[in-house]
């Protein structure tokens, strides 16, 4: 995802700084404490014991960072962890990924992680639904559910033994999605929930954000749905019956804007979040393209601030 | 570039029908347009441009040079562009080498007029030193930095605002040269000769995508064009240069059409462009 370039001027760019001075100082301090830059020592009680692993290195004796992160102890292991690092899958994990190759019983697909993931053929489920073993004419037909570029929604099964990363998509939910547009936001924005699918009621809108960064925002498709696989694609003319309708495509491109706003500031993503964003731009009236904006850019940090601040004051005040 | 699938491409395709774009702008709408002008001190003149993700820096070199022998009382000026491989990955080594011809050959037929040198936006004349012995040449490099799309009219808009930017130092001739020796001049490290640039013309590209024409086009969106025309008018909303791009046929009519939407559109830019440029040099 590429930064937001804004030319900010004076007020905008005090207000921005204030605004985000303060969400500093809310941040736990406890957070502040183990975040480590390029060669800052690290504490560490036994010296002789412990393993250095990665992002830490041996200097006159001391144990000190390489990266700039957080510092995690398991056991005795002292590593750095990097915030903008690659997306670490986890079993379990809903993620969005891109076909780029279509192989032997297996598609390809890119997931902004070190390797590409690989969806077996008999992880999916095939498009008449019956439970079947995969013959030799399934793959040959493997082009007709996905082809290459297409958008996947699929769920980590687990790691093989050559570290690779396999994905299944056998329940309704998951599979190719399409009418929407897909945006890419750097990985640990998404912090791993209970619910990854999320279907606005409102907007008539399907927000799916994958924990590998790559977020979804698109027309609602009812699950379930058993669409013609076979069908002819639709001539011109009729294509055109077929767009998105103008006020979903006005929600659809509000969220989009709310997505890269908050990413371009740093926030982590939640559904909440990004509502009450898109919200906030319906209510003061501003144009879906200026959410791009330096205003409402400024705007969105100053809100954000204030949210944590009422949230904190909350919970002291519920002590 | 990454690709895009069908049901992606269909919604950018209802986008541009319904005039509402993945972004959010409408059709005849450019990105946020930023300009920062002497990015490259060493150089006489540059500006660096960004417009939404397109990044492209222009700068301007002038040396002293003879010049040609067919016109001895008019200096030279190249353009010439080159792709970063920070861009993209296929700009690496000679990958860029077709898209950086095409931009420069564009740009030359925009700016540089006949080929004796008349229609050009810079007065050649104003570049000569000494008639048929001494003239100033001027080497106008542009470097794509980052590409979603539109890189021709970031390139213009770049290359007008760092001649805006540029300062060719005065030179004093000393006049007691023989006819036949090469001249004695004295290039002045005070004093600067500004370019007026009122009149360079700005390039407005319009991409056709189904039956609608956009303004502005990401990668993503230029994925999906028929056809692309390249229209570059100056204040006067004259058309000082034409080009076509893509596969596709256009009925004249189309293209008719195209160029009134361009002289209307490039107004409005000219005049953007236009203040940017007076508040960079108020804050010099």
């Amino acid at each position: 995802m590429r930064d937001l370039q804004l030319s900010l001027n004076q007020t905008q760019r005090v207000r921005l700084e204030a605004a985000l001075h303060e969400l500093q100082s809310l941040a736990p301090a406890a957070a502040a404490a183990a975040a480590v830059t390029v060669a800052d020592t690290i504490p560490v009680n036994d010296e002789d014991n412990i393993l250095k692993g990665h992002g830490t290195s041996d200097q006159d004796g001391e144990v000190v960072a390489t990266l700039c992160g957080v510092v995690e102890r398991v056991n005795k292991l002292v590593y750095v962890r990097t915030l903008r690092a690659r997306y670490k899958p986890e079993v379990g994990d809903i993620i969005v990924g891109r076909v780029i190759e279509i192989a032997p019983k297996r598609w390809r697909l890119e997931i902004n992680f070190s390797q590409d993931a690989v969806l077996m053929l008999s992880s999916m489920s095939l498009p008449d639904g019956i439970q079947r073993r995969r013959t030799a004419v399934d793959e040959l037909n493997m082009r007709s559910i996905f082809e290459e570029n297409d958008v996947i929604c699929a769920e980590v099964r687990g790691f093989q033994h050559d570290g690779s990363l396999h994905l299944q998509a056998r329940s309704q939910k998951y599979g190719k999605l399409e009418r929407g547009q897909l945006l890419i936001v750097p990985a640990y924005l998404v912090k791993r929930r209970k619910q990854h699918f999320h279907h606005l009621e409102r907007y008539d809108v399907d927000l799916i954000l994958g924990c590998n960064g790559f977020i979804w925002v698109g027309e609602h498709v009812v699950v379930g749905e058993n669409t013609d696989k076979t069908e002819v694609k639709p001539a011109l003319s009729t294509e055109v019956e077929n767009f998105t309708p103008l006020e979903t495509r006005k929600h659809i491109c509000r969220l989009a804007n709310a997505v890269r706003v908050l990413s371009a500031l740093g926030f982590t993503l939640t559904v909440e979040l990004i509502i009450e964003t898109a919200e906030a731009s319906v209510s003061s009236n501003v144009e879906i393209n200026a959410m791009l904006g330096a205003e409402f850019y400024v705007h969105t940090a100053e809100a954000e601030a204030k949210r944590r601040a009422d949230l904190l004051r909350k919970k002291s005040g519920a002590r | 570039m990454v690709g895009l699938s069908e049901g992606e491409k269909h919604f950018i395709r209802g986008g541009i029908a319904q005039d509402l774009r993945a972004d959010g702008r409408r059709r005849l709408q450019f990105r946020s347009v930023s300009v920062e002008t002497g990015v490259i001190p060493q150089a006489n003149g540059s500006a660096r441009v960004r417009l939404g993700a397109t990044e492209v820096i222009a700068s301007v070199k002038a040396e002293l040079g003879k010049p040609s022998i067919l016109h001895p009382d008019k200096g030279k000026v190249s353009i010439f562009v080159d792709c970063s491989p920070t861009a993209a990955p296929m700009f690496e080594g000679r990958g860029s080498e077709e898209l950086s011809t095409e931009l420069s050959v564009a740009l030359q037929r925009c700016l540089l007029g006949g080929k004796s040198g008349a229609g050009a936006v810079i007065d050649l004349s104003s570049l000569i030193v000494v008639d048929g012995k001494v003239c100033w040449d001027l080497y106008i490099d542009g470097l794509v930095i980052s590409s979603d799309g539109n890189l021709l009219d970031a390139l213009a808009s770049a290359i007008k605002v760092a001649l805006s930017d540029t300062g060719i130092p005065k030179v004093n001739v000393s006049l007691s040269a023989a006819t036949d020796e090469e001249p004695e001049v004295d290039v002045s490290d005070e004093e600067f000769v500004q370019f007026d640039t009122s009149s360079v013309p700005v390039i407005v590209t319009l991409t056709k995508v189904g039956k609608d024409y956009i303004v502005d086009a990401t990668s993503e969106e230029e994925s999906q064009m028929s056809s692309a025309v390249s229209v570059s008018v100056n204040r006067h909303g004259k058309i000082c240069g034409l080009t076509k791009r893509g596969g596709a046929g256009l009925d004249p009519s189309v293209i008719f059409d195209m160029i009134s939407v361009a002289k209307h559109v490039s107004q409005q830019f000219l005049s953007l462009l236009d203040s940017e440029i007076a508040s960079a040099e108020a804050a010099e």
